[in-house]
């Protein structure tokens, strides 16, 4: 008898709950509507390409046929990939970059933010002129940033020779143990000034009355920056953090202009490896195979960041 | 025994008249617009200027002049390494097309070499290319063994088979089917800079006979004058690698396959051959061991190493004769001093045969490009205006037009070209456009295999990074590459 009436009380809960549901769907139809278009197009341009991307994951796409001829090879092209020196070293290429790009050039910005986070003659100017690399178009900073390495008749190596400290330019980017390097150095030029706006942003949420509280108390600088500063930056730091993530897997233009992946596949990364295997290999199936697996990494990449941002959200209503 | 009855003779002989008659005035048995075995610089010379052709009333029966219509077109346009001179040619060839066929709308677009494969691949897989296309040599099979193209001949324009260099027809032909017509074909020189060879200790007005010379040549450049010797290029996805790497493989014997054969067969790998690792053996001399190329040849393009030779700090390079003009073009643009510097290196360029290998074997790679018509089902809108298409490529392909498109660079696709007035004008106006045309019996095609691209832009490139960075040894390098060729014929991911 007990039993009876618990299971029917479960099913009325149920049954209260969808109704619920429905009933504030219903009131919030406009809202629905309104979104209505955005969720459309996302489905056109998001869904349907993952959706094809993974599928094709599955095929070989030989240079002799046609995409719709494609062949059924199941996990095949995953197994290709993982057994694949290539993927190894591009694997670790990727990890260098991403790794060493966000480092830098988050610590980079940190630290330009803190310079002009203090009040003296020609902030604005100097701020000004530190973002000219992030405004500036990647194409254009990769072929000049290419005459500026210049392995033969680059401006770093004349003036090294000019100057007597070297007997020949430097080779930055026609050597494979250099050439990861000097892109990552270009790569950090262009991002810092991102970081920078983003930490200058959160400078200015930390209470003026808090540093000047410490600083009665006795606090110094670097207890200053270290207890009050960047407590009140931590968020901040991790959405930036995650977006240079994200933007460095995704990297493209750089490398890919500077060096096309080059020599020798030794700055070759992700991205640049999957055009080359889609568009000059037209090993669609592979590529889509890449493709699946980037995606899975930076979806949960993405994950974190939308937990860092929900976790301000919560902070910000607290308080 | 058989009796031959008179009647029966007299059929016999009246059938096999008749189909010889038919045999000759077909484009089977045409005799070609020019002799080919009697190609050299005065023969070319003799010709030049002879015959006139009236262009708009060749292909008024092709596609008729008021014809009207709509053509979305892509070709392989100028880029930064053009002249001038050739820049000014395809305004006119589009300004004069428009004028002959005023109600024809014409959408053109021009690509580089570097990315209108890519692009004309991905538009492909959307059913968005455009109607007719000129591509590089190297694409067509590949395209037309996936079955985006219409078949197309000469005859289908108003031209004959015969009209055109037979190493070019293979490149435009697909299991027995020709997809395309060759718009140009070229095949490149030996540059070098007498002055420079002076100063080096070399015989400014003899360049090197054999690939051995080059790298020796290279090195006494560099050491004796601290510049660059020979001007390598070995970059990946670029088509100036291919177009400076195979004429060394071939001229030591070796091959991707057996390309170089007279009845190229494809069956066989030959990368790793001992003539094809002579060949990167040579590369690997220059600049691993004796360091005397640009260091930047792992990235750079040949249209890096024009500033280089026009500042006098390159000896030695393979290029079009259109290189003469760029020089011209870029000392234009030179100022003060620098001006002067260029006008030496310029007054000191020579131009020659490309050397021969240790066995005197010459080759060239027998460049160009060809033009080819889509099937509707891949064209954006699912239509061809093919009167349209015939009318453009009529009008590319036509001795005249031929010839003035490949004015500085290039020789003209349809052999009639040879003996317009633009051609005489062009061997008095165009320095050393003589050695290019001379080079023109040494042109091996690439292979015609829809895998061609691939190999060329990709493991060939990769096999000399591979070999040049010390990422591999030249065997291992050499055999690397083949084993991907064997992995991609084969199928392989």
């Amino acid at each position: 008898m007990t039993i009876v009436s618990g299971k029917a009380e479960a099913r009325r809960r149920l049954q209260s709950a969808r109704s619920d549901v429905l009933r504030k769907m219903w009131e919030h139809r406009a809202d629905y509507a309104y979104v209505l278009p955005a969720i459309a197009v996302m489905l056109i341009v998001i869904a349907y390409p993952i959706y094809y991307t993974i599928e094709l994951s599955f095929f070989n796409t030989p240079p002799g046929l046609q995409l719709r001829d494609k062949i059924f090879v199941g996990f095949n092209n995953y197994t290709a990939i993982l057994t694949s020196g290539v993927f190894w070293q591009v694997t670790f290429n990727t990890l260098i970059w991403t790794v060493a790009s966000t480092f830098f050039s988050f610590v980079l910005g940190f630290a330009a933010a803190l310079a002009l986070h203090r009040d003296f003659v020609g902030r604005g100017v100097l701020r000004a002129i530190l973002i000219i690399p992030w405004v500036i178009s990647a194409v254009a900073a990769s072929y000049i940033w290419k005459w500026i390495y210049h392995s033969d008749f680059g401006i770093i190596g004349a003036i090294l020779v000019e100057l007597g400290w070297a007997e020949r330019p430097p080779n930055f980017i026609d050597s494979v143990s250099t050439v990861l390097p000097s892109l990552i150095v270009v790569n950090i030029w262009r991002e810092f000034p991102f970081a920078m706006i983003m930490m200058t942003a959160g400078l200015q949420t930390v209470p003026e009355q808090l540093l000047r509280a410490a600083k009665v108390d006795g606090a110094n600088a670097w207890q200053r920056f270290w207890h009050v500063t960047f407590p009140h930056l931590r968020n901040v730091s991790t959405v930036t953090i995650l977006l240079l993530a994200v933007a460095n897997f995704n990297s493209f233009i750089i490398p890919w202009i500077m060096t096309g992946g080059g020599p020798s596949n030794a700055s070759h990364i992700w991205i640049t490896h999957i055009y080359e295997l889609a568009f000059g290999r037209q090993r669609w199936g592979v590529a889509s195979a890449y493709s699946v697996l980037l995606f899975i990494i930076l979806m949960t990449l993405g994950y974190f960041y939308v937990r860092a941002l929900s976790g301000n959200e919560r902070k910000d209503g607290s308080a | 025994m058989r009796r031959i009855t008179v009647g029966g003779a007299v059929l016999r002989g009246a059938v096999s008249t008749a189909l010889t008659i038919s045999l000759m005035s077909g484009s089977a048995l045409a005799a070609p617009p020019v002799d080919l075995s009697k190609w050299s610089p005065e023969y070319v010379r003799s010709i030049a200027g002879t015959q006139d052709f009236d262009t708009a009333g060749d292909c008024a029966k092709v596609t008729p002049l008021d014809y009207k219509g709509r053509l979305t077109f892509w070709y392989q346009g100028v880029f930064e390494g053009d002249p001038d001179l050739l820049r000014q040619y395809y305004k006119d060839f589009f300004a004069t097309f428009r004028k002959t066929y005023p109600n024809i709308q014409l959408e053109e677009q021009a690509l580089t070499y570097n990315d209108l494969l890519d692009k004309f691949r991905t538009a492909l897989l959307g059913n968005a290319a455009p109607m007719a296309v000129r591509l590089q040599i190297l694409g067509g099979t590949e395209f037309a063994s996936k079955g985006y193209l219409q078949p197309l001949k000469p005859e289908d324009v108003g031209y004959s088979t015969e009209d055109f260099w037979p190493g070019a027809m293979k490149a435009v032909t697909w299991d027995g089917v020709t997809y395309g017509i060759p718009t140009n074909n070229e095949t490149m020189a030996f540059i070098w800079n007498a002055d420079i060879f002076k100063r080096a200790g070399l015989d400014p007005n003899k360049p090197p006979a054999t690939w051995d010379d080059v790298v020796k040549y290279s090195k006494q450049i560099h050491d004796k004058l601290g510049i660059a010797g020979y001007g390598l290029v070995a970059r990946k996805n670029a088509g100036n690698t291919p177009y400076r790497f195979m004429p060394q493989l071939w001229a030591y014997g070796g091959g991707v396959f057996d390309e170089a054969a007279p009845s190229p067969t494809y069956k066989e790998v030959l990368l790793n051959s001992p003539q094809s690792k002579a060949a990167l053996q040579a590369s690997y001399d220059m600049y691993v061991r004796d360091k005397s190329v640009p260091v930047s040849a792992l990235t750079n393009q040949q249209a890096d190493n024009q500033p280089l030779f026009l500042a006098g700090q390159l000896g030695m390079m393979i290029s079009h004769p259109s290189d003469y003009n760029v020089m011209l073009d870029l000392q234009k643009k030179a100022t003060g001093t620098d001006k002067d510097k260029a006008q030496t290196v310029i007054d000191n360029m020579r131009y020659g045969l490309i050397p021969t290998g240790p066995d005197g074997k010459r080759a060239v790679v027998f460049g160009g490009s060809n033009i080819h018509i889509l099937k509707p089902e891949y064209v954006e809108g699912g239509k061809v205006d093919e009167p349209a298409a015939k009318a453009i490529i009529c009008m590319w392909t036509s001795p005249e037009w031929s010839l003035k498109m490949a004015y500085a660079g290039s020789n003209p696709g349809n052999l009639n070209g040879f003996k317009t007035k633009w051609m005489k004008e062009r061997l008095d106006s165009i320095k050393f456009l003589d050695v290019t045309t001379s080079m023109l019996p040494y042109g091996i095609p690439f292979p015609a295999l829809p895998q061609s691209p691939e190999i060329m832009n990709i493991i060939v490139p990769d096999m000399l990074q591979n070999a040049l960075t010390g990422a591999m040894t030249v065997d291992q390098a050499a055999d690397d590459a083949a084993k991907k060729v064997k992995d991609l014929m084969g199928g392989g991911l």
